[in-house]
């Protein structure tokens, strides 16, 4: 094996070579520093293989033939091969990638470049302190060289607030060794650690200052105003290196001077991580500009870092684990995102709308953005889940909260950019050029990530059950979609088909119920795919994605696959929701929403895992403590995807942006999963309460609540899709109280509720939608009369509102009954009375929606207007068979429902007498209703038929307006503002409050990071003050009075 | 069900009709008699059923607008059928059987939504105003008439309504109204809404939208529409009669008290002027929704 | 008088040296001026190195007559932090080129020493 030595002699033979060159022969020079770094990454490379499959021991070299302290020893262990890899991996790619820079500049510059890698590799080896000043020097002066690469002014006075404070952030890392040495009399590292520093009043001090000065070369906030100049400006190569090579440097630095400080050095990395990861993200809301939003979020991830490392003492030996995914993740991710930037060649994050003109690169910058927000399958995602398990089980409370916080705010600003990137304008925006030596070192380390994250899926011992058959089938999606819609969609299907087929045996309860709802409903949404021509781009991948996630959701059977699929779903959704015209925005918000609502679910179930060793899902059943907190935390984690009152702002615009086939898909399959969310949490964790303060009376308002305002704000759209998404959000509403109700007829109203649900707003969405595609709009009051031009879609939209008014004798109906006969068993009756009104306004936006379209006068402009496609209306007509079926016959739906609700709920059951239902209060026989109102509705039918036998058909305009032809047809459709005078009357209930509120939530925080990042003020002496300010307060909080770190 | 029993709903069906119809006739004379005109004859329903089934020219725009009164009315016979019309008469049950009070609560809007749908097919503006309004005032004084209807519910644990008339039996004192006068109020003040007279007569506005959603109906289609309008009302008198006023044991009892409860929106009606659909909407959902609210909280 | 004695007050003067350096630094102007600012900083931060590695009448530590080879460790200052001190001057001299370079480029481009020219990057 080559020693790792050599890695210092090739570098410095070469640097040294290089300068023979001159500028002979610069694409030569180029060949044969690559080499070079070539050779430096094998050896790494060689090492960490050797220490992953050999049981390689650590190796001390020392140099000069003398045992330290004598001589610089340098170590080479596993931690070491690690680092050593990924600095020398992005050094190489680095180089690749910075070809045509470095032949610009010259051998120069590749000296320079060669032996800032010699530094970085030094200082992770070396065990003696004062070799390892030399080497950041080496490596920082080397920057400073580098980024004069770039002619630009704000480059080079970026470059020079840099070198000073490093140079100053080097005088006190020096002064600190000098006063160790004098203390410890050695520069050993592993002398230095025994004799005990902290312990000795300069000595304390001492060690500290060595401590913040590599703790401020991480740039920690806000004394990190040099090193954003510096991402900016720079070539985004020198970001690349800056952030994940150097970061990761000093990182294994501090890692190595840590046991000199002792435990106390934990307590103040860990503040000052948080306060970088909070600080820095906050600060990255207000950045419109590339590099240096990827500034604030590289320093954000080194504080979340530089908080896991200090939080050491509690994660115990999860703690590399942990570290190791974040940085891997974050120098990946990273760095291939400062690459991105430098082939888009964009200042500014909206013109990233140009990545659109290769759909490829914007699969690699999805990769990046997710891996960096802790999606899975990334290393990132099992890194976060350890992370706060471990925080958890350690009631490291707050710590778990301020990480989840900070987390948060990062995907805020990560996928603002993402939205502009995929949905911008990208009109008048420059054109960009793919060279191979440019993208080559992308697509590497995209492929890294989901290798690596694959890999870490099976270091953790709960993810080695994670499913991934249906990930490859999505990858085998990705793989064909140069094929036409057709073979794709016949493919999903009967991927989708196929798999239900192999599980179904293995369902049973809930389960059962709703693989049936996700996918059958998924077959059922896909036939209309049929409908559209041509390759329809990265579709199938997507809602494949969504359909893996709900899948997994029923398969899960530990809290990680749980959310691991929730995940996944979340990511598929997002991406369908993308698609939809004009929903950057509402993108945005189901993004944030859904990021929101997961770190809720993951902060629950890490709180559920406390003095738990297993993570199945049944824990909850049985938790430690903090019952009704987690229990809340879950609650509203589940309800952002059923979007209850307060978190539903995302959905309306989400859901009626998207496109036909997509609508239903988010509407009536995906918003499923909050409350299969719900009842896998309810059945487990039962009654909870804060004091004799009931969650579940206080869940049943919720529901009531939001089921008024979704019904209301469905009677004041406009837009017909809006309507419909508001429509789902009320009945969510029903769904929610009925689950609340903790009662068999209560979950019999709640699930059958789920189900009809499905059926209808499929029905409502995929008619509408065909509706949409043929008149090209989706106001209402544009549209009229279209009855006669599209007959099916008006029976399917008829029958459709007809149900959700549960007028008898459709299915409807049964949920209302059932939900009456809950209510009187249960004794809410104020949240019921709320649920029965909502019920009634439900007659408003149903009645809008038919007349507004389908009746009235029809428009000049769509006279010509044809039926939907055939596949719009298949699987329409699929459904309303079976609704017929469940109308007729109510209990073949609602007695199999029951049965699997008995075993939790038994008292209050129906009784079943045929179709004849007997509850403790009533009986519904909804056969027999049917076929009554059928008798009566054919005898009246002949009876009129009889009578007016002949009646005439008139024209449009025959009617008794004046006996005349209105000089403007479309005033006497009455039909903007439909429902005014209701508006004026209770329109006050549905004033925006909510989005209202979380705009200024929103606006408040990005005021007040406004204010704070005027601390930046661009001056290179600001910034030195803020230095040594940094300095001072964490040596007042350090020593507090007394000495001892 | 056996059918006879499709024999004994026709002749429920003959008998309310005609009594609806007369009393239509009636109350608009008393109406006339009071405001110091000759009024109409009695029998003058009769005599519009006759003359519009009677006319020779018939139009329509379209399949929903033919259908939309075949809606109507048998939304009105089926919220007849659904209810036991003479207490403890195996004659006068009709279809009770297939469900219980939540059934005819919702069964009233199947009428009300597809005669909305027909009326919005003629085109006419009028005839979606008419609905608009409609709608709306209908979602108000629902939620006073839910919240009584649970009180009363619970008041008997149960929603049949057969029962709920049988507890009731046994003196006046026994009767809803008495026993559950929060319930009650809030139910009747509803029954002012659904009864559709002024002051909650906006939905037909007689002088302002010339009838609302029925403009354009006529001839044969309005004369099915007649028949509903004497069928509907009668329905739904003999649902508050069971619900509040212990039921009817015979035809007499059930002619009289309803004819009373009648009354009480006609009092109303002739005392105050008509209310805008703002109006009312608000006015439903603050008194008699309070009253709604005690009678729940005095459960 | 103990506390006059020679490596107390050259530490002082170090420090002191330290401190006029970070003041030049902070409130100069003048890109130079900063840099001379450093330059002190960094010359400081050497004369305490050194003045840490002294011991009381010890003398350089070259091992020749002045010196008895068996009784070296004792007559002899410690030799480490000069070694030090050589190659941390080195490493200054370094960046201080480095800085002066940075300068020359940046008058290159705008013509003016004034550090508040080169406030472009902020926030």
């Amino acid at each position: 094996m080559v020693g790792p030595i050599y890695i210092i002699a090739v570098a410095l033979g070469t640097a040294f070579s290089l300068g023979f060159f001159k500028k002979a022969n610069v694409k030569f020079s180029f060949a044969f520093m690559l080499l070079a770094m070539t050779f430096m990454t094998f050896i790494s490379g060689q090492w960490l293989y050797a220490f992953l499959t050999q049981q390689q021991e650590t190796i001390q070299i020392f140099t000069a033939g003398f045992k330290p302290p004598f001589s610089i020893s340098l170590q080479m262990g596993f931690y070491e091969a690690v680092f050593l890899s990924i600095i020398n991996i992005v050094g190489l790619l680095s180089a690749i990638y910075m070809y045509d820079k470095l032949k610009e500049k010259g051998v120069q510059m590749m000296m320079v470049f060669v032996l800032l890698f010699m530094g970085l590799n030094v200082v992770v080896m070396t065990r003696d302190i004062f070799n390892l000043f030399v080497f950041l020097e080496i490596a920082s002066i080397a920057t400073a060289g580098l980024i004069i690469l770039d002619k630009s002014a704000n480059a080079i006075s970026a470059g020079f607030k840099y070198i000073i404070a490093t140079a100053i952030i080097s005088g006190i890392l020096l002064i600190g060794i000098i006063a160790v040495y004098y203390y410890a009399e050695s520069l050993y590292i592993n002398d230095i650690i025994n004799s005990n520093l902290s312990f000795i009043k300069g000595g304390a001090v001492a060690v500290f200052l060595i401590l913040i000065a590599i703790v401020l070369e991480l740039k920690p906030f806000p004394a990190n105003g040099w090193a954003l100049d510096v991402y900016e400006a720079a070539h985004p190569g020198i970001g690349t290196i800056v952030s994940a090579a150097s970061a990761s440097a000093v990182i294994f630095v501090l890692t190595k001077i840590l046991p000199i400080v002792g435990e106390s050095g934990y307590y103040i990395i860990g503040i000052i991580g948080i306060i970088t990861f909070l600080g820095s993200n906050l600060l990255g809301l207000k950045q419109n500009t590339t590099n240096r939003l990827l500034g604030y979020s590289s320093i954000g991830q080194i504080g979340l870092l530089l908080t896991i490392i200090g939080l050491t003492p509690y994660l115990g030996d999860k703690t590399l684990f942990i570290a190791f995914g974040v940085l891997i993740s974050h120098a990946l991710a990273k760095a291939g995102l400062f690459w991105l930037s430098g082939i888009i060649n964009s200042k500014n994050i909206k013109g990233w709308a140009a990545i659109r003109r290769n759909p490829h690169l914007l699969v690699l910058m999805g990769t990046f953005i997710f891996a960096l927000v802790g999606f899975p399958p990334f290393p990132s995602f099992f890194a976060k889940w350890e992370l706060i398990m471990q925080l958890a089980n350690n009631d490291k409370i707050i710590w778990l909260a301020l990480i989840l916080i900070g987390s948060f705010i990062e995907g805020v600003y990560l996928f603002r950019w993402f939205g502009y990137a995929i949905k911008g304008e990208n009109q008048d925006l420059p054109e960009f050029k793919i060279q191979w030596n440019k993208i080559i070192p992308v697509i590497i380390f995209a492929l890294g990530l989901y290798a690596i994250g694959y890999y870490y899926s099976t270091l953790t011992g709960s993810a080695a059950s994670l499913n991934y058959i249906p990930l490859l089938f999505i990858l085998f999606l990705y793989a064909i979609d140069f094929l036409p819609v057709y073979i794709k969609n016949t493919i999903s299907i009967a991927g989708i088909g196929y798999y239900l087929y192999t599980i179904y045996p293995g369902l049973e309860e809930f389960n059962l119920i709703f693989a049936l709802i996700f996918l059958a409903g998924g077959i059922l949404t896909l036939l209309a795919g049929y409908t559209y021509k041509g390759k329809r781009q990265g579709f199938y991948p997507l809602v494949m994605m969504m359909f893996a996630g709900l899948l997994g959701l029923i398969e899960a059977n530990t809290t990680l696959e749980f959310f691991f699929a929730w995940e996944i779903m979340t990511i598929g959704s997002y991406f369908l929701i993308i698609r939809g015209k004009k929903s950057m925005t509402h993108a945005l918000s189901y993004m944030l929403f859904s990021v929101g609502g997961a770190y809720l679910i993951l902060a629950g179930f890490g709180l559920a895992h406390i003095g738990q060793s297993s993570y199945s899902l049944d824990i909850l059943a049985n938790v430690q403590g903090y019952a009704p907190i987690i229990f809340t935390l879950l609650a509203v984690g589940f309800m952002t995807k059923t979007a209850s009152i307060g978190l539903h702002i995302w959905l309306p615009g989400a859901h009626a942006e998207a496109e036909s086939d997509v609508s239903p898909m988010v509407s009536a399959i995906l918003l499923k999963a909050g409350v299969f969310g719900l009842i896998v949490l309810m059945l487990r964790m039962g009654a909870q309460s804060f004091g004799s303060f009931d969650i579940y009376y206080a869940l049943a308002w919720i529901g009531a609540i939001t089921a008024i305002m979704g019904n209301m704000m469905a009677a004041f759209q406009e837009d017909a899709k809006r309507l419909l998404a508001y429509s789902s959000v009320g009945f969510l509403g029903y769904a929610l109280f009925g689950l609340a109700l903790m009662s068999h007829l209560g979950w019999l109203a709640a699930v059958s509720l789920s189900v009809i649900h499905f059926m209808f707003k499929t029905l409502l969405f995929l008619a509408i939608g065909g509706v949409v595609m043929r008149v090209k709009t989706k106001e209402m009051y544009k549209m009229g009369g279209l009855i006669k031009k599209m007959p099916f879609t008006f029976i399917s939209v008829l029958m459709g509102i007809i149900v959700i008014s549960g007028v008898p004798p459709l299915t409807g109906f049964g949920g209302k009954w059932i939900l009456y006969n809950a209510v009187l068993d249960k004794g809410w009756f104020l949240p019921a009375g709320a649920i029965f009104f909502a019920g009634i306004i439900a007659f408003l936006y149903c009645f809008r929606l038919i007349h507004t379209i389908f009746l009235g006068q029809l428009k000049d402009e769509h006279r010509e207007v044809k039926e939907a496609p055939f596949w719009m209306l298949l699987p329409q007509y699929i459904i309303l068979g079976v609704i017929m079926i469940f109308s007729a016959f109510p209990n073949s739906l609602l007695k199999p429902i029951g049965e699997v609700i008995m075993p939790y709920f038994s008292d209050g059951a129906l009784e079943w007498q045929g179709q004849l239902a007997v509850s403790n209060f009533g009986y519904w026989n909804g056969e027999l209703i049917m076929y009554i109102v059928g008798g009566i509705f054919v005898i009246v039918f002949a009876w009129l038929w009889f009578m007016n036998r002949n009646a005439q058909k008139v024209k449009q305009f025959n009617i008794g307006y004046s006996a005349e032809r209105p000089s403007l047809p479309e005033t006497t459709h009455f039909a903007y503002n439909f429902f005014a005078p209701y508006k004026k009357a209770l329109g006050f209930l549905v004033s925006p409050i909510i989005s209202d509120f979380w705009e200024a939530v929103s606006e408040g925080i990005h005021a007040i990071a406004d204010k704070i990042r005027r601390i930046y003020d661009g001056n290179a002496q600001t910034y030195v003050l803020h230095i040594i300010a940094f300095i001072v307060i964490f040596y007042l909080i350090a020593f507090g009075g007394s000495y001892g770190i | 069900m056996e059918f006879k029993n499709i024999g004994y709903a026709l002749l429920t069906i003959f008998i309310v009709l005609n009594y609806g119809l007369i009393l239509q006739g009636v109350v608009r004379k008393i109406g006339a008699r009071v405001g110091r005109r000759y009024g109409i004859r009695w029998y003058q329903p009769y005599i519009d059923i006759i003359k519009n089934y009677a006319k020779r020219s018939t139009i329509t725009h379209g399949v929903m607008f033919y259908i939309a009164p075949v809606f109507r009315l048998t939304g009105g016979i089926g919220l007849l059928l659904f209810m036991p019309v003479i207490f403890g008469s195996d004659i006068f049950g009709n279809f009770s059987f297939a469900g219980d009070l939540v059934l005819v609560l919702y069964f009233q809007f199947f009428g009300i939504l597809g005669m909305a749908l027909g009326a919005a097919e003629s085109g006419h503006p009028y005839s979606a105003i008419g609905v608009s309004r409609g709608l709306s005032q209908v979602t108000s004084f629902e939620l006073p008439l839910t919240l009584g209807v649970i009180a009363i519910a619970m008041q008997y644990q149960t929603l049949n309504i057969t029962e709920i008339v049988a507890a009731q039996q046994g003196g006046f004192m026994n009767w809803t109204i008495i026993t559950n006068p929060f319930a009650a109020i809030a139910m009747l003040i509803a029954f002012l809404g659904a009864m559709g007279r002024s002051p909650f007569d906006v939905v037909l506005a007689p002088q302002e939208i010339p009838i609302g959603p029925p403009t354009e109906f006529q001839s044969g289609l309005l004369g099915v529409l007649q028949l509903n309008r004497a069928i509907f009302p009668a329905a739904k008198l003999i649902l508050f009669m069971n619900l509040l006023f212990g039921g009817a044991t015979n035809w007499a009892e059930l002619i009289l008290k309803t004819f009373l409860i009648y009354m009480w929106p006609v009092f109303v009606g002739t005392v105050f002027p008509r209310f805008r659909v703002d109006q009312s909407v608000r006015w439903f959902l603050t008194v008699p929704l309070i009253i709604g609210i005690i009678a729940i909280i005095l459960i | 008088m103990e506390k006059f004695n020679l490596e107390n007050i050259s530490l002082v003067i170090g420090i002191l040296v330290i401190l006029i350096g970070l003041w030049g630094l902070l409130t100069q102007k003048n890109l130079i001026k900063i840099i001379i600012g450093f330059a002190l900083f960094d010359t400081g931060i050497h004369i305490v190195m050194v003045s840490i590695g002294y011991i009381k009448n010890g003398t350089a530590p070259i091992l020749d007559n002045a010196v008895d080879i068996n009784n070296a460790a004792n007559a002899v200052v410690d030799p480490v932090p000069q070694a030090l001190v050589l190659t941390a001057i080195v490493i200054g001299l370094g960046i201080t080129a480095l800085m002066l370079t940075y300068v020359l480029k940046m008058y290159q481009k705008r013509k003016s020493l004034e550090i508040n020219n080169y406030n472009d990057l902020k926030w």
